[in-house]
């Protein structure tokens, strides 16, 4: 039920916007997906470059990722969200495609005039715009008042000045700690090579000695290895 | 080829030589021509206009363009494909059922429409190769008897880069075939009885729709019979389906 509904608003707005047709023609039969986490909508350019769901089977050509987040910075019209946008699969389509969707608009006074006429649409439509207008208005400052409560009487929030300097005290740890490694590294290094010699003397020195030592045949050896054995009898 | 002819085939649930079927659906259409619109109303609580213009919306044609509508019985789609391609484009509705044909020629009369009526097997279109836009079956594939030879026919006459969209019933989804089961056995030909005065109709109507190929085995049937790529639109749980079958080449 869904699908023929949407097909029918996406054909009614394509319709509005005539100049987006030859546009979207270029990549007739092309999927794109729009997955904004909790919703997923997949739209199909048709041939004569309107759109529609796509078909239940098909695989999308591309996938344009937006969150949630990213969609009310989008409404709001942060123009940095958009470079947030992540796209997989046929980058090109999806970019056409969007932008052309970015531009199309819905003339509601024009939907609204075939029922009640052009002069009461025009007013039904500023009415409208201003209601959503001060919507808006009240909007933002509910969600400031909001923020400000949570930061000055019950710190849920952290102020903006106090989040900066809290980074900024990260980073100072942060290069501090960087450094300490760097000396350690460089410490661990110096007594590597300092142990390293001391071994390297021992080692001379040992050598040393023993090249320093009578040589002693092994008859004689022998010899003082059956004295020692026979000690303990003698002295019984 | 002859021998394929001699074959049985299935006419709702039951088995009847190929060479009958025809003529038992032609007796079923005859019956409820006059009645035809009413009953979809009823049937379906207007949901087949929302199928119909679904099926318009995602054909894709636009002004100019030359579509044939097969067993387009009471014209329905002729009438809004027609204001679709405008005065420059072509719409010619077909139909195998005389009874059925009229209905939608007069409707066609009716709201000033120039669509050329035409009565003809959808196993055998009296058209050249490549000659429309775009091909439209709704709910008229399932009582055809060759739907394989009726499909290349479709892929014939269509153009490169034209498509055929079979609008048609199709398997509902699982958990609702109970409910769906109940409603199309029982209340169907109870309501066929009450409005077309015809029950066996309506229960050949379910039977036939149990007959007919699910969305999966539709869609390979077309690819078999030429179409380069189908897609698939599941309607009202899948009551209905919408193929789209591409001619790329």
């Amino acid at each position: 039920m869904i699908a023929p509904l949407v097909t029918r608003f996406l054909q009614h707005i394509t319709q509005q916007n005539s100049w987006a047709k030859p546009h979207l023609t270029a990549f007739a039969g092309q999927i794109i997906a729009f997955d904004f986490s909790l919703m997923r909508m997949q739209l199909v350019v048709l041939e004569d470059g309107s759109l529609a769901t796509a078909p239940d089977n098909a695989m999308p050509n591309a996938t344009v990722f937006i969150p949630p987040s990213l969609a009310m910075r989008l409404a709001s019209g942060d123009e940095h969200a958009k470079t947030l946008i992540k796209v997989d699969g046929d980058v090109h389509v999806a970019t056409e495609v969007s932008k052309v969707l970015q531009q199309m608009r819905w003339d509601i006074e024009e939907d609204i005039s075939h029922l009640t006429g052009d002069i009461a649409a025009y007013k039904i439509g500023e009415v409208t715009q201003s209601m959503f207008a001060q919507a808006k208005k009240q909007t933002t400052q509910f969600a400031e008042m909001v923020s400000e409560y949570w930061q000055e009487e019950k710190p849920v929030l952290a102020k903006k000045m106090h989040v900066e300097q809290f980074n900024q005290s990260v980073d100072t740890l942060r290069h501090d700690v960087e450094r300490f490694e760097k000396k350690l590294e460089k410490l661990s290094q110096q007594i590597g090579s300092s142990a390293e010699d001391t071994d390297t003397h021992l080692a001379s020195s040992v050598k040393k000695v023993q090249s320093t030592k009578p040589k002693s045949t092994k008859a004689e050896s022998t010899k003082a290895g059956t004295a020692k054995a026979k000690t303990p009898k003698e002295s019984t | 080829m002859d021998n394929h002819r001699e074959d049985t085939t299935h006419f709702g649930y039951k088995t009847v030589p190929e060479h009958e079927k025809q003529a038992k659906v032609g007796e079923v259409f005859h019956s409820v021509a006059q009645k035809y619109d009413v009953m979809n109303d009823v049937m379906s609580a207007g949901m087949h206009r929302v199928w119909k213009q679904f099926a318009l919306d995602t054909s894709g044609v636009k002004t100019g363009d030359k579509v044939l509508d097969i067993a387009g019985g009471s014209g329905d789609l002729s009438k809004l494909f027609a204001k679709k391609v405008g005065p420059t484009g072509e719409v010619i509705l077909t139909d195998i059922n005389a009874s059925m044909l009229g209905v939608g020629r007069d409707r066609m009369l009716d709201a000033g429409l120039n669509v050329p009526a035409m009565q003809c097997n959808a196993e055998q279109l009296p058209f050249a190769d490549q000659s429309f836009d775009c091909v439209i079956v709704a709910f008229g594939l399932r009582n055809m008897t060759h739907k394989d030879v009726a499909l290349k026919e479709m892929q014939r006459v269509l153009k490169v880069g034209g498509r055929l969209l079979v609008l048609e019933f199709s398997k509902v989804w699982q958990p609702l075939e109970k409910l769906y089961d109940l409603y199309s056995f029982k209340l169907l030909p109870m309501m066929g009885k009450w409005i077309a005065k015809d029950a066996d109709s309506y229960q050949y109507l379910a039977e036939s729709i149990r007959m007919h190929p699910d969305q999966e085995t539709l869609k390979q049937m077309m690819l078999d019979a030429g179409f380069n790529h189908v897609d698939y639109y599941n309607l009202s749980a899948g009551v209905v389906a919408l193929h789209k079958g591409y001619k790329t080449a």
